[in-house]
């Protein structure tokens, strides 16, 4: 009880003891301000759901797109391989093979020499040659070579069976007579036919 | 705390029941311990024994790998039209499996709509082999055409038929130029430039690999992409519709004159271009299996022939050009030279005539030009001849090429000389000798010839094309022009043995060639022979050479009747097409006889 204080207090006269009973300080408790729960848990919670709401949102946006990519996809190569092959189809009409025999069933004969027309004048440059049938290019091949008889008679060659031991045939042989049979020719020929073939080969 | 002790009491009495608490901690830990080292057990075979397995199995669970095919590049030809272009197909494929119970329906419609034989369909969809579960319905189907009829059946309900990638090449004009450009087999290029230039067209595959969920992709899965590296186009120096018409006047030729074979060259004069390059007979590059195996090769520039009187040219300029003679210069022609081995005659009889040099072309006597000959030792022919390219490979770029023969001049008897001369005893290819003519249209200067726009290089690792065709001169100017003016009055009427290979209102220089050809199989003349024709127009200002050979052709007939017309032929469309109007230039009036 030595602070300066008490001593004073105790030196002041004691008038007016209630008031300043009253007038002494005191310390004012804190005034506990407590914000209110509600709307902190609701911003909470809204930005929680939102973010799993934008996620799903986002998440399935992106599966909507990779869908549509691979159907735009699926549709690009579609369409470009259509265009390939109307390209082909366009590259086999301009087939000059297919333009002449167009042209040639309509008359037309690609001339022997070109004329020139000058169009200031009209004068014509190089030597007038009629084209005729006969500078017709042939544009079809050649048809393949058909033997003369399509269908030949079976060659039958009648061999006495008793008296002459029977011949040792080879598969030559054999395949020799069946060309001889399907070419219509006699045995003699046969053997001419193999020996023609050996030459070649 | 009466329930309290009541509990106590409950537990002392369970745990009396089940053992002390240390018996039971130690079989917990015995228990947890046995549990933990199963654990350990499986972690050490996971990451321990083979850890990438079945890292790649996690992987590979819904990840898809494609692969996307790089388009093979395009040839095309001087104008950019497609020779030969490539366009997505598809290969069909059942499963038997799922296929076998409803094969005729698919096989129905699998037949309608890709054009394939309905029980050949058939036996794939059954399986042509027990427990088969990949069988090929069709190969190189257009991608649209397979995709419809894919719609089709799953439409009607099937399954078990699906679709690869198998890339369709295709030529657009069949056979036209199908010898240069080589066809492709089931996955590999076979021949020509397809083969040639293989690396530069076929480009390289790519890979895509993403995961896959339901038929699409997981936007957050794997996904990368290594693009695939298409083929670069190449370029030719071909002209489409002139090749087909070359073709169509050669396949003609050699029908009417029921020869063995033949080729037909156009070149540009002035750049060494070949704008057409016939070979007869030919096949169509869509079905090469149909054709024989001889006729898919160049013969152009695989075969190998004496060139015969057309080579007569060359030994003119380069005693021109060597100031050994002039074309006026007077030789007495007998009619029958006789040499060192035997004697030489020409192909027409005569007695002792008296020709100039032009007159000896004019005329293709073999004696005259022997006699003119003369004035050169063989190496100084050999080293012209050389000059002119004969001998050495063109390089254009075409496989397997012939490079001729040409005996070097130390080892060249004079009888061998003579006959060189007037063109028997060597053998050129085609290519080698309308760049030997072009020479002299040229004026002198031989320009390598090129099939090849730009550059491009062969598997051999040359570098060929337009950009490395070199020019050098062989003879001078004056000399060629002196050789063309000559050359003229070869197609003359009435000074000249072939007239009918001038092209009406065009001053021609041309050259006809008939030489005894050495069959193949027993390597000796066997009395057929080599017709030619070698020329260019207009011949006071050259802008295409064209050069026709027919190979044992069966019906008589020499350079001039044969090979003559056609040469014609041909050289007026590409003056036509080209725009060439004739010069107005005077003809030459150079004397044949004296």
């Amino acid at each position: 009880m030595s602070s300066p204080a008490t001593q004073i207090r105790h030196r002041v006269p004691r008038i007016a003891q209630e008031a300043v009973e009253r007038a002494r300080l005191s310390v004012v408790p804190r005034t506990r301000t407590r914000a209110p729960k509600v709307p902190f848990v609701t911003l909470v919670s809204l930005v929680l759901v939102g973010g799993i709401v934008g996620l799903l949102l986002f998440n399935t946006s992106m599966q909507q797109a990779s869908f549509a990519a691979t159907a735009l996809e699926e549709e690009a190569t579609n369409l470009a391989a259509r265009e390939q092959t109307l390209q082909m189809e366009l590259d086999e009409l301009r087939n000059p093979q297919r333009v002449a025999t167009q042209a040639q069933q309509m008359g037309m004969v690609v001339p022997a020499a070109p004329t020139f027309l000058t169009l200031g004048g009209g004068a014509v440059e190089g030597v007038k040659t009629p084209a005729t049938p006969e500078d017709r290019l042939n544009l079809t091949p050649p048809a393949p070579v058909k033997p003369e008889i399509l269908a030949p008679a079976p060659t039958i060659v009648e061999v006495p069976a008793a008296e002459v031991p029977a011949p040792e045939t080879t598969a030559e042989d054999e395949a020799a007579a069946a060309a001889a049979a399907a070419a219509g020719t006699t045995p003699d020929a046969t053997t001419d036919a193999r020996k023609k073939n050996r030459t070649r080969r | 705390m009466p329930a309290n002790r009541t509990s106590n009491r409950t537990a002392s009495r369970t745990t009396a029941r089940r053992g002390s608490p240390q018996l039971r901690l130690r079989v917990g830990l015995v228990l947890i311990a046995m549990v933990l080292s199963f654990f350990g057990a499986r972690l050490v075979q996971l990451q321990g024994i083979d850890p990438k397995s079945y890292a790649a199995m996690a992987a590979a669970e819904g990840v898809q790998t494609v692969i996307l095919p790089a388009e093979r590049g395009d040839i095309l030809d001087r104008n950019g039209v497609p020779l030969a272009d490539s366009i997505q197909g598809k290969m069909v494929i059942a499963d038997p499996v799922m296929t076998a119970d409803d094969a005729p329906a698919i096989a129905q419609i699998l037949s309608a709509g890709l054009d394939v034989d309905y029980f050949r369909t058939l036996r794939a969809l059954r399986g042509r082999e027990e427990g088969s579960r990949y069988e090929y319905v069709a190969r190189r189907v257009p991608s649209t055409t397979a995709t419809d009829v894919l719609a089709q059946l799953s439409e009607a309900g099937y399954q078990g038929v699906t679709t690869e990638d198998d890339p369709i090449r295709d030529y657009p004009a069949d056979d036209v130029a199908a010898n240069v450009l080589g066809f492709m087999g089931t996955d590999e290029p076979l021949g020509g430039f397809e083969r040639t230039f293989d690396q530069q067209l076929a480009g390289e595959d790519g890979t895509a690999r993403y995961t896959v969920g339901g038929g699409n992709r997981v936007p957050l899965g794997e996904n990368s992409v290594v693009p695939a590296r298409n083929g670069e186009a190449l370029r030719t120096t071909i002209d489409l519709d002139l090749q087909w018409f070359t073709q169509r006047v050669l396949a003609q030729t050699l029908q009417k004159y029921r020869a063995q074979s033949g080729v037909a060259l156009v070149m540009d004069t002035r750049t060494g271009e070949l704008l057409a390059l016939a070979d007869g007979p030919t096949f169509d590059a869509n079905a090469p299996l149909e054709a024989d195996k001889e006729d898919l090769g160049s013969r152009a520039l695989s075969e190998a022939y004496e060139p015969g009187s057309v080579e007569k040219v060359l030994t003119a300029a380069s005693l021109i050009d060597a100031g050994k003679v002039t074309p006026r210069q007077k030789f007495r022609v007998p009619a029958l030279l006789h040499r060192q081995d035997r004697p030489i005659g020409d192909w027409f009889d005569h007695g002792n005539i008296k020709l100039t040099l032009t007159g000896i072309l004019a005329k293709s006597s073999n004696i005259g030009t022997v006699l003119a000959a003369d004035a050169f030792t063989p190496q100084e022919l050999t080293t012209y001849l050389r000059s002119f390219g004969l001998g050495s490979r063109t390089d254009v770029g075409v496989r397997g090429e012939s490079p001729g023969i040409l005996t070097d001049g130390d080892l060249m008897t004079s009888q061998t000389k003579d006959r060189v001369a007037f063109g028997q005893s060597l053998s050129v290819n085609a290519v080698q000798m309308t760049a030997a003519v072009n020479t002299i249209a040229n004026g002198g200067v031989r320009i390598a010839p090129s099939l090849v726009q730009g550059s491009a290089t062969t598997d051999e690792g040359v570098e060929v094309g337009t950009d490395h065709a070199e020019a050098t001169r062989v003879v001078s100017e004056q000399a060629a022009r002196q050789t063309a003016r000559m050359m003229e009055r070869v197609t003359h009427e009435g000074a000249g043995v072939a007239p009918m290979a001038a092209v009406p209102g065009y001053l021609t220089a041309g050259k006809t060639g008939t030489a005894q050809r050495v069959e193949d199989e027993c390597g000796c003349y066997d009395g057929s022979t080599t017709v030619s024709f070698g020329g260019f127009a207009p011949a006071d200002d050259p802008r295409f050479t064209v050069y026709v050979a027919v190979h044992a052709p069966q019906v008589d007939g020499g350079g001039a009747t044969i090979a003559g017309p056609a040469f014609s032929r041909i050289l007026g469309y590409a003056l036509g097409r080209y725009g060439v109007p004739p010069t107005d230039g005077k003809p030459s009036r150079l004397p044949v006889e004296w």
